[in-house]
């Protein structure tokens, strides 16, 4: 720092290597991430969508809180991309065989899907404890380098080192890896660089958390409006009893007490 | 005409010692012929052991010998496999077993071009022999016996004027040994007695008085030799089925040791495919187990493991990982002791090109192998690709079955149809799941879901015995997740009530 001149300023470090950033400043990723498809998630996002070659990871209380709706523009941007080849999706283990008539409207190409189970794991039966052929065979295929994107629900107990060894097999692969766990787990500590937490948020809409992100943390939870199931008068009907029940939930809960607060708001 | 001999010395003990691991290769072993030793690999000669000995007189020079039985079905496949080898360079491929050491001859004049000269084709040669294990000494030489005499006598006659000009060939074929020739070895103490050791010293000899001592056989043999008298031969044609055995030195009980058998067969399955033009598109391979534990019914005689490739492949380290991971997968009743080899399904057509940069078609090639691969330790039935049926019902709207190759189907797919409403969830459930009802309201996790939209009715298959009769509903549960439910109408429901029936993902 002696040798520069006292009146020329220092480089700003995120010119001078990718994989410098200042703590307030966003991280951003050797290669383009895929965009989300939501303008207010790129946004917060580093490198301005989901980043290839490493793992993310998504929490959810339970399966069908609109994860494949988040997902749906990016997947369908790889199963249609221009030649020279639109590339396939490679799902493991989903809690039950997708249904094409739905990933059609949302533009994922259902042709590209290529659905795995692991040997031991009955279709659709969730599982707790991890299965060894599973995740050889989520190994291969983040090596292997030639599938689009990847789609893994793995189970809650997982040894470290496993996700360790997904995240060093992931940088072969050219695409982004959706990791779907249980929201229990968030409090564990995980090799992911971008991992976030879902949660619903009304009908048609989503909340969501950053959990961990390179970059500054992020507080205010993050909601967006997803691909519609609802026409708008029905949604509108959803939002005003949601509104009801809540206001109805928080005065029950004042009356009741702090036990009883528990137990509302457990989830189920 | 230009004929390339490879001589194999070590032919049968190479073929016996194949199917051993690198490790016991090592050890000194040697082939019993009847009470004599037939072939000792290099430890044992070292060691002092030498062919011809009896097994007693080896056993007092080397008590750690390994003996093997010397089995003329094996050299012969052997031989056959390598023969196959090279036929994927020249049409016309001979074997010539005569003066008892093995030959395969190969006539190269006219792919000399397409291979880039004698020297790149030996080079190209000499890699599609390494995977079948043999080691080989080549003769270039414008006759078959001209060449196979030179490989068997010495190195030296890969590249040389020989392979062009007679006269030169001549010339080398006079210092050949006599004992070389097939008639010479029958007359060999004769021959020696008389002080005749080379070929030329033959040829010097008035030729009436040769023929009548030791018949026309030893001149017609000389006369091919240097290009004198035509020369035909029968060529090597590949039969149409691949059907071959291997038997295991010592008894394999796990998959490791019978990958070391079951790789030198698939080495001679790529030869054999590749002679045929053709590329593997599915085998069996059988496991023969031990006759001993064959005393309980329990235990199968053999056990077969069938692969089926999802794209035809001719690469023999693509063909050797497919088998590992399912030979990993097998629970062995028993221990092998022979593997056999069965394949009849050859594809034949345009070979896939090599590509230098990544395309859409190596990409396809990639993933397939890939799928490949998984479907071969996790089974067929575990990775699934989606066929969309025209059905109303939504859990028969889409098929599953087993990934295959692209073929038109996925070129003649219709885009997808992005403005249509979203009216189905992600998440089918594969049983709907009974919900409980209160005040006619259907619960979910013990709480009341607030119905939003439909109904929308559902009447279909009457015909085909699974005979639906719903309306569906979507509904948002309590937390705000929208989810399809569905009550079942009567008369025709076995059951009634609600059901939940997906989640919107």
């Amino acid at each position: 720092m002696e040798t520069l001149p006292a009146g020329v300023p220092l480089p700003a470090p995120e010119t001078l290597h990718p994989a410098l950033w200042r703590a307030h400043q966003l991280g951003r990723g050797r290669e383009a991430a895929v965009p989300t498809g939501f303008a207010a998630l790129d946004a917060e996002l580093p490198g301005g969508g989901w980043p290839r070659r490493v793992l993310t990871e998504l929490l959810l209380p339970h399966a069908g809180v609109g994860e494949m709706r988040l997902l749906a523009p990016a997947l369908a941007a790889i199963s249609t991309a221009a030649p020279p080849a639109p590339r396939s999706l490679m799902l493991f283990d989903p809690p039950s065989p997708p249904c094409a008539m739905a990933l059609a409207p949302l533009g994922v190409d259902p042709q590209a899907l290529i659905v795995v189970y692991g040997r031991d794991g009955a279709h659709g039966a969730r599982h707790l404890l991890y299965s060894a052929d599973l995740l050889w065979a989520l190994e291969q295929a983040l090596k292997s380098g030639q599938v689009g994107a990847v789609l893994a629900w793995l189970p809650a107990r997982l040894r470290a080192d496993a996700l360790r060894r997904l995240q060093l097999a992931a940088q072969a692969h050219d695409g982004p890896v959706f990791l779907f766990r249980d929201i229990e787990v968030r409090m564990r500590p995980s090799p992911a660089p971008l991992r976030l937490a879902l949660h619903s948020a009304g009908a048609d809409g989503l909340g969501l958390q950053l959990l961990k992100r390179r970059g500054p943390v992020l507080a205010r939870p993050l909601r967006l409006a997803l691909p519609p199931v609802l026409a708008p008068l029905p949604r509108a009907r959803a939002e005003a009893v949601q509104c009801l029940a809540q206001a109805m939930q928080g005065a029950a809960a004042a009356a009741a007490g702090a036990a009883r607060h528990t137990v509302a708001a457990l989830p189920g | 005409m230009l004929w390339i001999a490879l001589h194999l010395p070590a032919l049968s003990l190479e073929s016996f010692a194949a199917t051993l691991g690198a490790a016991r290769q090592a050890l000194p072993l040697a082939l019993l012929q009847g009470t004599r030793i037939a072939a000792v690999n290099g430890v044992a000669a070292q060691l002092g052991v030498q062919p011809g000995f009896k097994r007693a007189t080896a056993l007092a020079l080397a008590p750690q010998l390994r003996f093997g039985q010397a089995d003329a079905a094996r050299d012969a496949q052997a031989l056959r496999a390598v023969a196959h080898a090279a036929l994927a360079f020249t049409p016309l491929v001979t074997l010539d077993t005569s003066a008892g050491q093995p030959c395969v001859l190969l006539e190269v004049q006219g792919s000399l071009r397409y291979f880039g000269g004698l020297a790149a084709l030996q080079r190209r040669l000499r890699a599609a022999l390494l995977p079948l294990g043999f080691g080989c000494r080549m003769a270039s030489a414008s006759t078959a016996l001209g060449a196979a005499l030179l490989a068997r006598w010495r190195t030296g006659f890969e590249l040389g004027a020989q392979a062009q000009d007679r006269g030169r060939l001549g010339t080398l074929l006079d210092e050949v040994p006599v004992v070389l020739l097939g008639a010479g070895q029958t007359h060999h103490e004769a021959l020696r007695a008389m002080g005749l050791h080379t070929l030329g010293d033959l040829r010097r000899l008035p030729r009436g008085g040769l023929a009548r001592r030791f018949g026309e056989a030893l001149l017609a043999e000389l006369d091919r030799a240097r290009g004198d008298a035509p020369d035909p031969r029968e060529p090597v044609v590949p039969p149409p089925v691949f059907d071959e055995g291997c038997e295991l030195f010592e008894r394999a009980d796990n998959s490791a040791t019978l990958m070391h058998g079951a790789g030198l067969l698939l080495a001679r399955l790529v030869a054999w495919a590749r002679a045929r033009q053709g590329r593997v598109g599915g085998f069996t391979l059988a496991l023969h187990h031990e006759a001993r534990h064959r005393g309980d019914d329990s235990v199968p005689e053999r056990t077969e493991l069938r692969l089926a490739l999802a794209a035809a492949s001719n690469d023999p380290a693509h063909l050797q990982l497919l088998l590992r991971e399912r030979l990993a997968r097998l629970a062995l009743p028993a221990p092998t002791l022979a593997l056999h080899l069965h394949c009849d399904e050859l594809q034949h057509g345009a070979a896939p090109h090599g590509e230098l940069f990544p395309t859409a078609a190596s990409a396809q090639e990639g993933l397939l192998r890939l799928i490949e691969r998984l479907q071969a330790r996790l089974g067929p039935q575990q990775v699934l690709q989606p066929l969309p049926c025209e059905d109303h019902r939504p859990e028969r709207s889409t098929h599953w079955q087993p990934v295959r190759p692209p073929g038109r189907t996925r070129a003649a797919a219709a885009a997808p149809a992005v403005l249509q409403p979203l009216t189905r969830p992600v998440w089918l459930l594969l049983q709907p799941q009974p919900l409980p009802e209160r005040q006619s309201r259907p619960l979910l996790d013990g709480r009341p879901l607030q119905l939003l939209a439909g109904p929308e009715r559902i009447e279909s298959g009457w015909w085909d015995g699974a005979p639906a009769a719903r309306d569906y509903f979507v509904a948002q549960a309590h937390d705000g997740a929208l989810v399809w439910l569905y009550r079942a109408r009567l008369p025709l429901a076995q059951q009634e009530g609600w059901f939940l029936h997906g989640r919107f993902g």
